[in-house]
């Protein structure tokens, strides 16, 4: 076969590549892709047309033409998109000039490294399937060249073997080989790549796009009891600071002031908590956190923060407790939880009057205000009509529609006005339980934004006003389906489509759960899980990780060899283990077999040199044949066979003779 | 039934002097139902063992002697008008009989060749429509002369493949011709030469054949020599299935002719350069040298 002519193996290796590209066409941009996948089919037509492809000149037009584009597309030459553009640009250019098998070498190298590049964008297990399949596929390619063979099927076969034997020797580097976390500036972090998550203030309507993204934003996994799903509200950030439009978190962080410890009652729920890359430092633990690890610390506001890196994902371990008081309230407290911008409008100052008639505790007036909510028209909606002047007033006397931000936006200003602290607080709440894992998925669609009330004996107390509009938001897990499913967006649960796609539930939820292990064991795996791990099975410090990682390779190698070297050796079946025993026997008096030798010419040459043997040796041989190619071999030859070789015996002098008479 | 084969061996190494092996090859290929091919210079005996084995099988024989005028009906037969009953009249051509001589095949052209090769492997003629069917058993024993010489056209390797066996004769040793040039004429003793056996007695031993034992080992040891030929840089091409089961077949004939009730790998050895060597190299007329890096490499075991 010739390599260079050879069109099977040409089409097979463009569609290796071809296939290996096709996951970048949804990250890089669009004119580079197109210029790749035009070189490509250009590449694909000089199969059968070769006189159209591009001669010198042209190719060198064709490289300027591909490197001004990578330019003006990307404004630089550094950094992750960049570089992975490059790689693809240089392949596709490197196929328009395959003169030698070197060349066909060098494009399945870089075909390889733009392919492992696709791990920068997406790190999901299904995509690490993709890239072994294609892997597997561009390895099949070499296999035919070096093979010479234009069978694709035997490629494919043997390709996927050597993947198999090299599976174990990828687990053990994946487990032992350091990893080195790379200084920041080497990562070459684009600043214009943005990732979702809650913002660090509220302006209703901010959270609706939020929930209109069904991305994960963490997962939690119980050892024990799961909590009803009502009290399931993870805390984000608390905001107290209101400009009228605008909720902010106030002054005040940032001073590294510690808060009270609440005091805690009832059962503690303990939890792994597994966070998806984020912006913010921000950990949303169940509310209240009453025990967590070091890397974790509490703001004044009780929400949880890291100080490790979140962009990448984190796992930590917390206990939480759903009853709790948080205890007297300090006077700059009351302040910041009471502040309003400017003064009240009468509206409002009516309305407040109105609720807080009769009324001695706070939960009375809250009460009120819940009553209000659920009596007088108040809708969810999760396309609100616009509300750019005076959102509060406008929200409550003339929209009546919105949700939950509206709605804690809005309850916690009328607590206010009735000089009551209360303040909002954002984060996730509910979330979907993944039936086949045990574990609960958040979705950026579980987004929710609350009030919190500070009443005297109790301290802050958790009101979800958006409750009394759309308990259904509350009580039922969320579905970002359920939510959006219609165009008008109101809350219809859908519940008898859902039994019908029941299996396709069980589906995605055991998809979701291998996908849970695939982040927690496999892409969280990074240094520090390592050094836990390792440490955790008595293999501390780098020089051993070293010395372990270097002495599993060569463990594998050799037996992984030792076995393909034996497989090819051991004798198959009774018989010819026997048999080989009287070959030995003869081979210690020079008389060795030859490999296509029968056992009959192997008799007749014995005899030859040994005729006082020719009984013996007869009989042995007659035997073997009987049990191995005759028509019925019963055991009994196989035991007259056994004991007929172990009877032979052939005294010393004769391996002499042999050699004296015959020349082997 | 072994004795008569190894009486009929023997009275014909008697005409054909020194060449056993070649003789025991020829009445192997009969035996399991293939068509023969005998390959050498003029002179060296190959019509003299078509006749003596025709004549000591027992069947009808008719030699065709191939020549560059040859036509296709002059094989075949033709349709000749009858004058008394106006009606075409098939007159069958030599090749109705149940041993067929091809003397010097490849001295025809191609169109003759095919005529007969095709009847080998239809095991019938079509003429004007109408098929007639050939004798059982039937036989073909072709004779060749190396390519080389003037005046040939080469069979094709499509065709060589139609042939069970290809045989070159050689030379005779120096005692077999001191006996040659002694004796009386081969024709004289071919003419006092009566069959030996029956054609219903050449059909048991088919039967027999097909018979033998073949065990999985065996098989190993086949698809082991099969495979070579197709991996081996040494062969153009490897060997087809259609090779395959003709090797199979000449080794339990040979297993047969040995008295034995079950193929050894000695046997499958020793049909094979007779069986492979005209489908590997068609060019080359020494099978031994052909097949002996199979017989060297490919393991037994």
């Amino acid at each position: 076969m010739d390599v260079l002519t050879n069109r099977t193996l040409f089409v097979f290796l463009l569609t290796a590549i071809g296939l290996i590209a096709l996951p970048h066409s949804s990250h890089l941009p669009g004119p580079l892709v197109i210029f790749f996948f035009v070189m490509l089919i250009w590449r694909f037509m000089g199969i059968w047309y070769p006189r159209w492809l591009p001669g010198k000149i042209l190719l060198y037009g064709l490289t300027f033409t591909g490197l001004a584009l990578l330019y003006q597309q990307h404004l630089g030459w550094f950094g992750r998109d960049p570089g992975t553009s490059l790689f693809m640009t240089a392949l596709s250019l490197k196929l328009m000039e395959i003169k030698q098998q070197r060349d066909i070498y060098l494009i399945a190298y870089l075909a390889f490294i733009v392919a492992a590049s696709q791990f920068l964008y997406e790190q999901s297990m299904f995509m690490a399937v993709y890239i072994v399949f294609v892997c597997s596929v561009l390895l099949a390619a070499m296999i035919m060249i070096n093979g010479r063979q234009a069978n694709i099927k035997a490629s494919l076969k043997k390709a996927m073997a050597i993947l198999m034997q090299v599976l174990p020797l990828t687990l053990i580097i994946f487990v032992f080989f350091p990893r080195v976390e790379a200084p920041r500036w080497l990562l070459f972090e684009d600043p214009n790549r943005a990732m979702t998550g809650l913002k660090d203030s509220m302006e209703p309507g901010s959270i609706s796009d939020l929930g209109l993204s069904d991305e994960l934003a963490f997962r939690v996994k119980f050892t024990g009891n799961i909590p009803p799903v009502a009290s399931l509200y993870w805390r984000g950030p608390v905001f107290s600071y209101t400009d009228g439009k605008r909720w902010m978190q106030g002054r005040h962080q940032g001073t590294g002031m510690k808060p009270s410890v609440p005091e805690f009652n009832g059962d503690a729920y303990r939890y792994t908590l597994l966070m998806e890359p984020q912006d913010m430092p921000w950990v949303y633990a169940l509310d209240m956190p009453a025990g967590f690890p070091g890397e974790l610390f509490q703001n004044s506001d009780y929400q949880m923060l890291t100080r490790k890196e979140p962009d990448k994902r984190n796992e930590y371990q917390l206990t939480s407790l759903l009853q709790y008081n948080t205890g007297l309230l300090q006077e700059d407290e009351r302040v910041r939880n009471t502040q309003l911008p400017g003064a009240v409008s009468p509206k409002i100052r009516h309305l407040i009057t109105a609720l807080q008639s009769g009324t001695q505790l706070t939960e009375q007036l809250v009460g009120n205000i819940m009553r209000h909510f659920r009596e007088e028209g108040f809708s969810y909606t999760l396309r609100p009509p616009l509300m750019e002047t005076n959102p509060i007033e406008t929200f409550l006397f003339e929209t009546r529609t919105g949700f939950c931000s509206h709605y804690a936006a809005a309850f916690v200003y009328l607590m206010r006005a009735a000089k009551v602290p209360a303040r909002v607080v954002t984060g996730y709440q509910g979330g979907t339980l993944n039936e086949v894992g045990g574990f609960l998925e958040i979705r950026q669609a579980d987004a929710h934004a609350w009030a919190e009330v500070w009443i005297k004996d109790r301290g802050w107390v958790r009101y979800d006003p958006t409750a009394a509009v759309a308990p259904e938001r509350i009580d039922q897990t969320s579905y970002f389906q359920q939510q959006f499913g219609d165009e008008l967006a109101q809350l219809v649960p859908r519940r008898n489509l859902q039994g019908s796609f029941e299996w396709l539930k069980t589906t995605r939820e055991l998809w979701r759960s291998l996908d849970y292990s695939w982040q927690r064991w496999v892409i969280n795996y990074h240094s520090a899980n390592q050094l836990t791990f390792l440490a955790s099975l008595g293999i501390a410090g780098l020089n051993k990780m070293i010395y372990w990682l270097i002495a599993g390779i060569a463990v594998f190698t050799a037996l992984l060899s030792g076995y393909l070297l034996r497989q090819r050796q051991k004798p198959k079946d009774k018989a010819l283990q026997l048999y080989a025993r009287f070959c030995k026997k003869m081979t210690a008096r020079g008389l060795v077999i030859r490999a296509g030798e029968g056992p009959q010419d192997f008799a007749g040459r014995i005899n030859l040199v040994f005729p006082e043997l020719a009984g013996p040796v007869d009989r042995i041989t007659g035997l073997f044949i009987r049990y191995r190619y005759g028509k019925a071999p019963t055991k009994e030859d196989l035991s007259l066979l056994k004991e007929a070789i172990s009877e032979l015996r052939i005294k010393k002098g004769y391996s002499a003779k042999a050699k004296s008479r015959f020349n082997f | 039934m072994h004795t008569l084969i190894n009486q009929l061996l023997s009275r014909a190494d008697h005409i054909i002097l020194g060449k056993s092996l070649q003789v025991r090859l020829a009445v192997c290929c009969l035996f399991c139902k293939g068509h023969l091919l005998i390959e050498d210079i003029p002179g060296v005996g190959k019509t003299t063992l078509a006749h003596t084995l025709a004549i000591l099988m027992g069947m009808n024989y008719q030699r065709i002697q191939f020549t560059s005028d040859l036509l296709p009906s002059d094989i075949i037969g033709a349709s000749i008008f009858d004058v008394d009953n106006h009606t075409f009249k098939f007159h069958p051509g030599p090749i109705f009989n149940q041993m067929v001589l091809a003397d010097e095949i490849n001295r025809s052209t191609p169109k003759s060749q095919s005529a007969l090769l095709e009847a080998m492997e239809e095991q019938q003629v079509t003429v004007e429509g109408k098929t007639y069917p050939l004798p059982t058993p039937f036989f073909v024993i072709a004779t060749q002369n190396p390519s080389h010489q003037l005046g040939t056209f080469p069979l094709p390797e499509s065709q060589l493949d139609r042939f069970l066996m290809r045989i070159e004769l050689g030379y005779p040793d120096h005692q077999a011709e001191r006996e040659l040039l002694k004796g009386s004429s081969r024709r004289s003793l071919i003419e006092k030469l009566t069959a030996h056996m029956s054609a219903e007695q050449l059909f048991v031993i088919q039967q027999k054949v097909i018979d033998v034992h073949v065990s999985d080992a065996l098989l190993d040891y086949l698809q082991g020599i099969i495979a070579y030929t197709r991996i081996s840089s040494d062969y153009a091409a490897g060997l087809s299935p259609r090779a395959g089961i003709a090797l199979l077949h000449a080794a339990k004939a040979w297993a047969y002719m040995a008295n034995r009730d079950a193929v050894l790998p000695e046997d499958v050895q020793a049909v094979l350069p007779s069986v492979a060597g005209h489908r590997l190299k068609p060019g080359s007329h020494d099978s031994q040298a052909i097949v002996a890096p199979i017989l060297e490499n490919v393991p037994v075991f």
